[in-house]
């Protein structure tokens, strides 16, 4: 049996002296779409800064994928290598788009002849064909946001983490990328999504938490009702 | 009117008639200026982004101090290496007193300070996603600081003009250690003070005619540069 993807155990992250998160315990099993729904302050952001390593928690266990993580030099290099965040408000870099997507890829040490493949790839998956030699910062929003989607894809993650993917884009960015994130997790790619948005999560076969406060208030089945047990690897928090 | 008008048209005369005094000192100028402000891009980048990204308990008493620095005169900062390079100092075997060398250490440390400072005001401007975004997309943390400069960069190359224009236009450092040795170590400015006082108005006008030159073509060159790259 797969060991979980993340299994966090008495998390505390603060900012400052404000208590940001309380995770009691919390596992994400891996290659599923699940979607993390809460109102704003609720602790998605920094549950996803924390599930990508970017920030180390105040006090707590984060284990990936077996591996106890130390957050600490190779490691912790090694574990990023393996996720990926598109933030809630990505930034591109100066340059064209192929430069852009391809930027992670050649990071994680990617075959010269493989990142042009990665890249057209990924544009085409987001419906950006074509993009290669666009300048990054004459973009629109919504084609913007799809280039940070391609970038993050190039990657090939094996657990891609989303802040808000559908915030402030037009309908049709939105419909691809929602399109992408079902289609991604159905491959088996780990998707960890926060979102307003949570008729995905009715929709689909994910699971939506719901945080409020900075905690875990419950876990919901895709058909958004709340389950009668604890369900595949999941287990609730602290309420 | 008449002389200032005279001194003119002498002043470029000698720069059409390309005065070998006239440009020995260009091209010492323009030599050790442009050394000394590699050398201290070479420091005073990593120091200014070393600083700009790092938190540690005197970082502020750093960063007062790296401003400070920017003020310091040029004749304290030549006094000092004065003492380093002469024959009774530390490095006095090495024979760099009254050479291009000696203006090269003392200007590099002049513009250090100025290229981290103008450095560090880039970073601390640069928008905070660019680290983040790197390191999620598999950069380590050097890899992260490159790419952090790299959208910088122009803020950057406005601290190396910076820093050249300081060193190009110094006076004391120039003077106490390369000694205004004609065709040796005598640059634009030294020559300027010379020839001043000794009644050279016009030569001293052509070099002042040069060392404008040269500054406003670099910030030109400058500014056509960032708005060409701009969005």
């Amino acid at each position: 049996m797969k060991p979980a993807q993340y299994r966090l155990t008495e998390i505390r992250a603060f900012y400052r002296a404000n208590l940001a998160l309380e995770v009691d315990e919390l596992t994400i099993a891996s290659g599923r779409l699940h979607i993390l729904a809460g109102p704003n302050g609720s602790g998605k952001s920094t549950l996803l800064s924390i599930l990508a390593f970017l920030m180390k928690p105040s006090h707590g266990e984060v284990v990936f994928a077996g591996t106890q993580v130390d957050w600490q030099g190779k490691q912790l290099a090694s574990l990023r290598k393996r996720v990926t965040l598109l933030h809630q408000h990505s930034f591109l870099f100066s340059g064209t788009v192929s430069a852009n997507v391809a930027f992670g890829p050649r990071a994680r040490g990617m075959a010269k002849e493989n990142v042009q493949r990665a890249v057209g790839e990924s544009l085409a998956m987001v419906g950006l064909d074509g993009f290669e030699s666009r300048d990054a910062r004459h973009l629109s929003g919504g084609e913007a946001r799809r280039v940070a989607l391609a970038r993050a894809l190039a990657c090939q993650p094996e657990v891609l983490l989303l802040d808000e993917p559908m915030a402030h884009v037009d309908k049709q960015s939105a419909q691809i990328i929602e399109s992408l994130v079902v289609s991604l997790s159905g491959q088996g790619t780990t998707v960890v999504m926060s979102s307003h948005y949570e008729q995905l999560g009715q929709r689909t076969e994910s699971k939506v938490i719901r945080l409020l406060d900075g905690k875990v208030e419950k876990i919901v089945e895709g058909n958004g009702e709340a389950p009668s047990r604890v369900v595949d690897g999941y287990r609730y928090a602290k309420l | 009117m008449g002389f200032i008008a005279e001194s003119f048209r002498t002043a470029l005369s000698l720069i059409f008639s390309a005065d070998q005094d006239v440009f020995a000192a260009v091209r010492t100028s323009v030599g050790v200026a442009a050394w000394s402000v590699l050398l201290a891009a070479a420091f005073g980048i990593p120091v200014g982004v070393g600083v700009g990204i790092s938190q540690f308990p005197l970082k502020r008493v750093v960063i007062v101090v790296l401003n400070s620095l920017m003020a310091m005169p040029t004749v304290v900062l030549g006094l000092l290496v004065y003492g380093l390079v002469s024959r009774q100092g530390p490095l006095g075997g090495w024979g760099l007193l009254f050479t291009p060398k000696a203006m090269i250490i003392g200007q590099t440390l002049l513009a250090v300070p100025i290229v981290a400072n103008y450095t560090l005001s880039a970073i601390k401007g640069a928008d905070s996603r660019i680290v983040p975004t790197a390191l999620t997309l598999g950069a380590g943390s050097l890899r992260s600081m490159m790419q952090l400069t790299r959208e910088v960069r122009f803020g950057i190359m406005a601290a190396v003009i910076a820093g050249f224009g300081r060193v190009i236009s110094e006076v004391g450092v120039a003077m106490m250690l390369g000694g205004n040795i004609r065709w040796y170590t005598r640059t634009m400015t030294t020559a300027i003070a010379l020839e001043t006082s000794k009644g050279e108005f016009a030569f001293g006008l052509a070099l002042g005619m040069i060392l404008m030159a040269v500054s406003f073509s670099i910030n030109i060159l400058l500014t056509f540069m960032q708005e060409s790259h701009q969005p």
